[in-house]
């Protein structure tokens, strides 16, 4: 199988996968026990009659039927809740919220508070990725030495550690005991820092939930790279490198790492279709804007609208970065696009 | 090979000093241009609003925020928070000074002159017309129990506001908690639908004394004072930022870090840390809200037998010796202790004590005891037939297992819950607390699909909306339990329509007594709001209401009126001043920058001068 029916197949699987996700999507806040009109005025002090029940129901196309196929009796509507959802989602129309910040637009809520996620677990994701994989292929190379030892012993340790905790270790530490990085929020209010200061300000307040997360993620990646290099080392094709000659350093780097990296992209991959997740107990303990916590406040008090675009765009994110990784996964090993 | 390599390491490492000294200066230089003389007052809670629009309010941050920037018709006396001067209204409408007529049906209510909205235009009486009439025509039902019995409210000339009724009320003496908007911006709404669509989060025409510039999502929200004197006067502070926070132990820690000047809303745990600290200063505020134990009394009304949403309550919870068992089942000087640590008091009513006036207290509390609930309920023929520890209903046979609920949004009502299972088990009632989100709760609490529930209520110092939710013709509306009671409700209208304090007083204190006999709810406790501040940094708090002789119930903030707002001011030199967050210098940051790039260089190139030996 060639390369570009290779790539033309995954795009097909990815987009396919994310209409049934669309669909699942739709579905999903229809079969919810809940009367969307109750959920609309409730706490607005609305004291609604009948007719101006059914007119919310009609502003909101709910009126509709769900389905364009009717089977009693057979026939085929084109103006459906189903079409109206697809052109909106096409359109990057989500509604207004309705609680979390009622009235203002889905999309503009999902995208203010998607930079800081963008920022805070991207950047996590990154350093912990760049950490984790030279921990694991030092420790991996060096099997049994002083490194190995202390790095596996405190990845288990990292791994192993609940984040909000973690994080409030190193409040106590860096920000209660030494006073070196601020405790809460993305910035110093009141202070309307502007320009390089700006920056720093922004870094400082970053530093704290960063590291926490790093540190977190760090383990997995380290255990994942120097499991799979261990692996490898273990290899004919490593024997036969050395035997021919060729010096350590190019037998790790030529030979073992770029094989031992192949399980480590789709985690990476994967990792970053997640970042759009969020971190939701690291935001709760550094007060930190993001995803995760917009996620949380949309479930508890039922802000449909908010919940269907980050279910959405959060899935998307997860396919898009899966497609990515099978075609990186294609480039290193060209194995995969034969089969 | 090595020449390069080296050549080319000092050559990054160059440059990067270069940015950094670049960076340096403009930091300097962007320092300087942050300061400034404004004295600003940062307020930490963990309760973002929603919405900033007056008609949708809710949530104790949007009321605190609104009314710093909406005027009312009358303000709450600072010390007893019954209806004062201080609103639009120049004084409070009497018989002597002409506001009340002879038939009691006619308030004539003279408005302030000379005031104006942040966009220059007048504020009238034909704003507060607008305001009210709005609230009656399109059935705003959170602010219609301010207005009752009312025929008409106009606005005769720019001064003068007059309100017809077609019962005698005592409503504007409650008084009505409506912000008053300007009648020439939502005038030009037609619908319900468009005002609550409204957003006016930021940047709204207000009154003052302060005007929110800046809405963040789930982050902050800064408002300024607006310039000129307000209606309320001229507070110091020139600029007023809540932050939002997520947990209390980061606000807390904020406040001891000097972040923060004042952190609203502390659990009683982190309060006691902070009492005694060097420049932290404590207010055991008032009693506002309480939390209650709801037995389902969904009985009466035909929408509790019939229907989609009919009463899931067992028929025995009606049998008031049940309920009368359970309550002396529940030890709330335990539940004060244990949970609230000593920061509140054993409920005994829904009219909270810190509303002196009207509070009513039992003579003859129900005391804990729950030998003498076993001995009720014995005698009441709930017997344990098959000897599992858990009573039987005599009649139906049904074994005495509730559901339980409790929302999660206060983790001390959901404490009290494991200890209030604990007793109720003893009495052979069989319970597991189930905590759920406030948005089931609503839907277990509207759709009457519960045994027994807990939850609380922060209601205003007036009591009439708190005691209308008891009555029967607002379940499946407000009531908590669909209680319904005749005597009760008779009295209810009858303190609508009192035609003086004494007998309005009358009916509200045997209101309470009906409820406290009957017990369609158990009030567990009062919690008191605790509030802490940096003491050497702001002074001039006036607490609200009076504090009791042991310096307790006045809250400092977060109180029914503003007065505090307007008389903080510094304390010390300190006070202000933002940028004490701790955070590391940019120069330092710079450095690191250099020298992540500088290692990413350095391993670049190495491996680069490594492939090409090999080669």
């Amino acid at each position: 199988m060639g390369s570009r029916s290779y790539t033309l197949r995954k795009v097909l699987h990815a987009f396919i996968t994310l209409f049934f996700v669309l669909i699942f999507n739709f579905f999903l806040f229809r079969v919810l026990p809940s009367d969307p009109v109750k959920f609309l005025t409730r706490g607005a002090g609305l004291e609604i009659s009948p007719e101006e029940q059914q007119e919310l129901l009609r502003d909101f196309g709910l009126d509709k039927p769900v389905w364009p196929i009717s089977l009693t009796p057979p026939s085929f509507t084109a103006d459906n809740q189903l079409f109206d959802y697809l052109g909106d989602t096409a359109r990057l129309d989500f509604g207004t919220s309705i609680t979390v910040n009622s009235g203002e637009s889905v999309l503009g809520l999902f995208l203010e508070f998607m930079w800081p996620t963008l920022l805070l677990v991207g950047v996590s994701t990154v350093f912990s990725v760049l950490l984790g994989v030279w921990m694991g292929i030092r420790a991996g190379w060096r099997r049994g030495g002083v490194f190995d030892r202390a790095s596996m012993g405190a990845s288990l340790i990292l791994y192993s550690m609940p984040e909000f905790w973690l994080g409030m270790l190193l409040i106590i530490l860096f920000s209660a005991n030494l006073g070196w990085f601020p405790n809460s929020g993305r910035e110093t209010l009141g202070a309307n820092y502007t320009g390089f200061a700006a920056v720093a300000d922004s870094l400082n307040h970053l530093f704290l939930p960063a590291l926490t997360l790093t540190l977190g993620y760090l383990g997995e990646y380290y255990l994942v790279m120097r499991g799979s290099l261990l692996d490898v080392l273990g290899e004919d094709f490593i024997l036969t490198a050395r035997a021919k000659g060729v010096r350590e350093r190019m037998v790790l780097n030529r030979h073992a790492v770029r094989n031992a990296l192949l399980p480590t992209i789709s985690l990476i991959a994967l990792s970053f279709g997640f970042v759009l997740g969020g971190a939701i107990t690291v935001e709760v303990v550094f007060s930190y804007k993001g995803l995760g916590g917009l996620t949380y406040a949309a479930l508890q008090s039922q802000d449909f609208p908010v919940l269907q675009a980050v279910f959405l765009f959060a899935s998307a994110a997860v396919i898009l970065m899966n497609l990515l990784a099978d075609l990186v996964y294609g480039y290193f090993d060209p194995r995969v696009k034969e089969a | 090979m090595r020449t390069r390599t080296t050549r080319s390491l000092g050559a990054l490492m160059a440059a990067v000093s270069c940015v950094g000294l670049l960076a340096g200066g403009a930091f300097a230089q962007s320092s300087e241009s942050a300061a400034s003389d404004d004295l600003t007052f940062i307020v930490g809670y963990t309760q973002p609003p929603s919405t900033l629009n007056p008609f949708k309010a809710i949530l104790t941050s949007e009321y605190e925020i609104n009314s710093l920037q909406y005027p009312l018709l009358f303000n709450f006396d600072q010390d007893t928070l019954v209806a004062a001067p201080g609103g639009l209204a120049e004084e409070l409408p009497t018989a002597e000074n002409g506001g009340i007529s002879d038939d009691g049906l006619t308030y004539t209510i003279k408005i302030r002159s000379g005031l104006t909205w942040s966009d220059g235009e007048p504020i009238t009486a034909h704003d507060v017309a607008f305001t009210y009439n709005t609230i009656l025509d399109m059935k705003f039902t959170n602010f219609t129990n301010y207005l009752p019995y009312t025929d008409s409210i106009e606005a005769t000339d720019d001064t003068t506001l007059v309100w017809s009724t077609t019962k005698t009320t005592s409503a504007p003496f409650v008084p009505p908690w409506i912000a008053i908007v300007p009648e020439h911006v939502w005038g030009r709404y037609e619908t319900k639908a468009e005002i609550l669509d409204v957003n006016v989060n930021q940047d709204a025409v207000v009154a003052g004394p302060f005007q929110v510039t800046e809405y963040k999502n789930d982050e902050s929200v800064t408002m300024q004072n607006l310039p000129g004197e307000s209606y309320l006067g001229e507070p110091a502070i020139d600029t007023l930022i809540y932050q939002w926070f997520k947990n209390e132990e980061t606000m807390v820690q904020a406040l001891q870090q000097g972040t923060i000047d004042f952190a609203e809303d502390v659990p009683a745990d982190l309060f006691a840390t902070l009492e005694g600290q060097e420049g932290i200063g404590t207010n055991v505020g008032a009693a506002f809200s309480y939390s209650h134990l709801s037995f389902n009394q969904c009985y009466v009304q035909s929408s509790c037998t019939a229907g989609d949403d009919a009463s899931s309550g067992p028929a025995y919870m009606k049998d008031p010796v049940l309920r009368e068992a359970v309550a002396m089942a529940i030890d709330k000087q335990q539940l004060v202790d244990r949970i609230l640590r000593g920061y509140g008091e054993p409920g005994t009513t829904m009219v909270v004590p810190s509303a002196t006036f009207w509070h009513w207290e039992p003579t003859d509390p129900i005391p804990f005891d729950i030998e003498g609930a076993n001995a009720l309920l014995d005698e009441a023929g709930y017997d344990d037939t098959n000897g599992d520890g858990i009573r039987e209903d005599p009649d139906s046979g049904e074994e005495l297992t509730w559901r339980f609920d409790v929302p999660t949004d206060d983790g001390d009502r959901v404490k009290a819950t494991e200890l209030i299972a604990g007793w109720l088990g003893q009495i052979g009632i069989d319970t597991s607390p189930t905590p759920v989100t406030v948005a089931k709760i609503t839907d277990i609490w509207l759709a009457n699909d519960y045994d027994i529930y807990s939850w609380g209520w922060g209601p205003d110092p007036d009591p009439d909306f708190i005691l209308s939710t008891y009555t029967t013709d607002q379940c499946k509306v407000w009531s908590d339990t669909c209680w319904s009671n005749e005597e009760y409700d008779q009295l209810y209208a009858e303190q609508q329509t009192a035609s003086s304090e004494d007998d309005r007083l009358a009916a509200i204190q045997r209101m309470q007594e009906i409820f406290y006999e009957e017990i369609p709810q158990i009030v567990l406790w009062y919690d008191n709001d605790l509030q802490a501040y940096r003491q050497d940094k702001w002074t001039g708090f006036v607490p609200s209401p009076k504090p009791s002789a042991d310096g307790r119930g006045g809250s400092l903030l977060f109180q029914y009126t503003n007065y505090s707002y307007l008389t903080i001011k510094p304390a010390s030199a300190e006070a202000g001043t933002v940028g004490g967050s701790g955070g590391i210098s940019p120069i330092v940051w710079v450095g690191v920058a250099a020298a992540v790039l500088a290692l990413g260089g350095f391993l670049v190139v190495r491996n680069r001068r490594n492939d090409e030996d090999e080669a």
